[in-house]
């Protein structure tokens, strides 16, 4: 198993290696640079050729990158060129109100799925079953932006009794504010993670549910409880964690839409505007997190199978 | 199952019933709405619009302009004049104004800031009235040192609280660019130049001297609190918060909810009538100095419009007028040439607007162009431009101009416009307070985005800028501009208002077209009882 894991963890070093290399590349084929995007910006051409040596953005692209590349190893990521600050920093500021509000959703949606797929997968076509099932297809189908803006709509707007936008009242920011502030993109990415997830969680337990040591646990005259949580849940995981790993890197990058909508204030706002301003540092930092959390959440999940399924050891 | 709803619906219900409005807030304080947050605090380096926005809250300009006329006014300055030769100000800091640390503001902190202005190190928009100042020039090529020391010969500190400023040849707008604002010497001088940017002072702020001070500013509000020692007398509402909030459907729904005072510039004229019937809500509206124009882009090789028959043909397509009226709702005014409402010069005779489509394809004919065929480009997400789009594309097919409209995202939209890769585009553009035509329209420009040229118009330019008599000026501006409007390098279009949305209970606000906050000092938020 930890050979395994070494030949894994060796991989990911090589890929992160060169998602920074070629988004590099790419960020500076694009065109343009911080201070040219905007035609009608009245700046001094010898102010922009002097900010552009200040940021050592003049030299050959291969020079930038690696000195870009020993400031990392150095743990350096570089200030951002729109705010004048550490990355690292800015990244910091952002990322505990994106956890909250994604990691919130994310282990509610998850718990709310496994229980009721469980309960609807062993009560396969009853209207239980079809009612979820139905209203599974109705949360994936319908846009969340939409259903972000009907949600306002009726409780910011028609019966004002939640606020609209934002994460704190200004002056405010107690506990209850927040929490108050966060109910409805709650509510948009419970939905949105909800719907997705206990289709899956079904469909994996009632697959589980036909295997012959199913049939036979149950002809032996285990209890309905015994064969659910020792024989058919362990085996059902394997789908789900692949599920769940996945969309870990979301939860750390933020949930554009809500944050958008709600005003939440988080990173995925921050790396939008970011990009879109060709903020250099803030772009390669970002794609190495994100790409780092990608690796990590794959690497997670095999180290996981390991763990559940003996059969891989 | 059933226990967890339980107890979810209990928890819904403890968190909206938990904290009412709690009305123990007795300061007063003002929530206004922004589409994003400021950048920096520094007032040095204002390159995008929240910061430049939120500047005018934190720091006192050196002058400012008339919302109406655009004329210099006092501000910072308390008074000036220029003497004899044309070329020499003295300017007179106002008696009462103080950093918020308690030391003067001081000619020698302006004289500094305009080193720092004038240094090589110096990567902020500022420099361009700067460089009419005797030594400003040889001080961006020549010093050497990585601080703003040393001398600029043309501005001389006569004491503590009077300037002399010396320019090497007249420069007319010189005054109404004296907008910025100083920042404090005794904090800043010992930074280098190059680290200025980069420095505490621009994300904490400690040290200003504006109506309002820095308190908190963070990834979702900016919060800052009245000037108790304000050189024009401390702002009567205590506290405003500039929310940024990307979505403006939350805007209003926030402004309605009554937790948001003032939206300000971008509301929606679609937004408007249902606004108006909100007796709560106030509309203010004022010209900007921004319009909307048709390019046509003659820089392509063999492109048609090169031809000056093909480019008159469109100015006989569109309505102006009607384009105002249907699609601007009347908040805005139709635009003939490049010399704007606001603007001393302006004629308003000058507005004809004739649609006559047989003239046109007399034109094109002359031109030897029977059908033709050109792209248009414009940005998502304006539907004004859209609807003008459509609008022209329906008008020239008539005359046998078959346009293709091209929507393009903003970056790739800017990149078209950048490489002259297009026939005809939508575009805006933003001018000075100043009617100077030189940047969009002087042949050597780098703001002459269209390739413009005309060398009679360039002397009438420079001539415009080194006349400091107001009436020969606008004649001087006058004949410019008839004849860029006679060459047709564009199909000028409108100036748009800028719509501001405001409870009833802000009273005096008075937006300029380059600043919402220009007289923020002034505002008062009456209260409900008052108001009812």
């Amino acid at each position: 198993m930890i050979p395994e894991l070494g030949r894994r963890f060796m991989q990911t070093v090589i890929v992160l290696f060169g998602v920074s290399m070629v988004t590099f590349l790419l960020m500076h084929a694009a065109p343009g640079h911080p201070l040219q995007t905007n035609p009608e910006l009245r700046l001094d051409p010898t102010a922009v050729e002097r900010w552009l040596q200040l940021h050592q953005l003049d030299q050959p692209l291969i020079s930038q990158y690696l000195a870009w590349l020993s400031r990392v190893f150095r743990g350096d990521f570089g200030e951002s060129l729109l705010y004048n600050r550490p990355v690292l920093e800015l990244m910091g500021e952002r990322l505990p109100s994106t956890l909250l509000l994604t990691l919130t959703a994310f282990v509610l949606a998850l718990f709310l799925a496994i229980v009721v797929g469980i309960k609807i997968a062993t009560q396969q076509n009853s209207w239980l079953d079809r009612f979820v099932c139905t209203l599974s297809l109705a949360g994936i189908s319908v846009p969340y932006f939409w259903l972000a803006m009907v949600l306002v709509l009726l409780f910011a707007y028609r019966f004002p009794f939640l606020p609209a936008v934002g994460m704190r009242t200004p002056g405010d920011g107690s506990i209850l504010d927040i929490l108050k502030h966060m109910l409805l993109p709650l509510i948009v990415m419970v939905i949105a993670n909800f719907a997705r997830y206990v289709r899956y969680v079904r469909s994996a337990v009632l697959d589980v549910l036909q295997q012959d040591y199913v049939r036979s646990a149950i002809a032996r005259g285990l209890k309905g409880k015994d064969i659910l949580y020792r024989h058919v849940l362990p085996n059902a995981a394997m789908p789900i964690i692949t599920v769940a790993a996945l969309s870990l890197p979301m939860l750390f990058t933020g949930a554009m839409v809500a944050e958008y909508v709600f005003a939440w204030p988080g990173l995925g706002r921050f790396i939008v505007t970011s990009t879109m301003a060709r903020d250099y540092p803030v772009i390669m930092t970002v794609n190495l997190y994100t790409a780092s959390l990608v690796a990590i959440a794959n690497f997670i999940a095999d180290a996981l199978y390991l763990l559940i399924d003996p059969r891989l050891r | 199952m059933r226990q967890i709803i339980t107890i979810v619906i209990i928890f819904m219900l403890l968190i909206c019933t938990g904290c009412q409005n709690n009305n123990s807030a007795k300061e007063s304080s003002l929530h206004v709405a922004a589409l994003t947050g400021p950048l920096t605090m520094n007032p040095l380096f204002l390159r995008d619009a929240a910061s430049a926005e939120v500047a005018a809250l934190l720091h006192p300009q050196l002058l400012v302009t008339d919302p109406k006329t655009l004329m210099p006014q006092a501000r910072l300055f308390s008074s000036w004049q220029l003497l004899e030769d044309n070329l020499t100000y003295v300017f007179s800091l106002h008696e009462d104004a103080y950093w918020s640390d308690g030391k003067p503001v001081t000619a020698e902190d302006v004289a500094f800031t305009m080193r720092v202005i004038c240094h090589p190190d110096y990567t902020g928009p500022l420099f361009q009235p700067l460089r009419y100042i005797t030594g400003a020039e040889g001080y961006k090529l020549e010093h050497s040192s990585p601080y703003a020391d040393g001398d600029i010969s043309g501005i001389e500190v006569i004491d503590e609280k009077t300037l002399k400023i010396s320019l090497k040849e007249n420069y007319a707008p010189f005054l109404t660019m004296l907008t910025f604002a100083p920042v404090p010497a005794h904090i800043l001088s010992g930074v280098e130049v190059a680290q200025m940017e980069s420095h505490t002072y621009s994300h904490q702020l400690p040290v200003s001297a504006g109506p309002y001070l820095l308190v908190e500013w963070n990834d979702e509000y900016l919060h800052v609190r009245a000037n108790p020692h304000y050189f024009l007398g401390k702002p009567s509402i205590n506290n405003i918060y500039y929310r940024y909030i990307p979505n403006q459907e939350a805007q209003l729904i926030e402004l309605l909810a009554g937790k948001l005072d003032l939206i300000p510039t971008a509301v929606k004229v679609e937004d408007i009538k249902n606004l108006k019937n909100n007796p709560d809500i106030k509309i203010y509206h004022n010209p900007r100095l921004v319009y909307d124009y048709l390019a046509l882009n003659t820089r392509k090789a063999d492109s048609p419009l090169s031809n000056k028959k093909v480019r008159k043909a469109f100015t006989l397509l569109l309505n102006r007028q009607e384009i105002v009226k249907n699609l601007l709702l009347n908040y805005g005014t139709p635009l003939y040439g490049p010399i704007l409402p606001l603007h001393f010069p302006y004629k308003e005779t000058q507005a004809v607007d004739e649609v006559d489509l047989a003239a046109a394809r007399r034109l094109l004919v002359e031109a030897g162009y029977k059908k033709l065929k050109l792209d248009l480009i414009y940005n998502v997400g304006n539907t004004v431009r859209e609807n003008v789009a459509l609008l022209l594309k329906e008008q020239a097919a008539k005359v046998g101009i078959d346009i293709q409209i091209n929507l393009l995202e903003w970056e790739a939209f800017l990149s078209a416009v950048n490489e002259g890769d297009y026939d005809l585009a939508i575009l805006g553009r933003g001018v000075e307070a100043d009617p100077d035509l030189t940047f969009h329209w002087h042949s050597q420009s780098r703001g002459n985005s269209l390739g413009y040229a005309n060398s009679e118009v360039d002397h009438l330019l420079e001539q415009g800028v080194a006349t400091m008599d107001k009436n020969e000026r606008e004649k001087i501006y006058q004949a410019a501009e008839a004849m860029i409007v006679e060459d047709v390098p564009a199909i000028w279009l409108y100036v748009r208002e800028a719509i501001h949305a405001a409870t009833v209970k802000l009273q005096n606000f008075n937006p300029h077209p380059e600043n919402i906050f220009y007289n923020v000092h002034e505002w008062t938020l009456a209260d409900e009882e008052e108001v009812s």
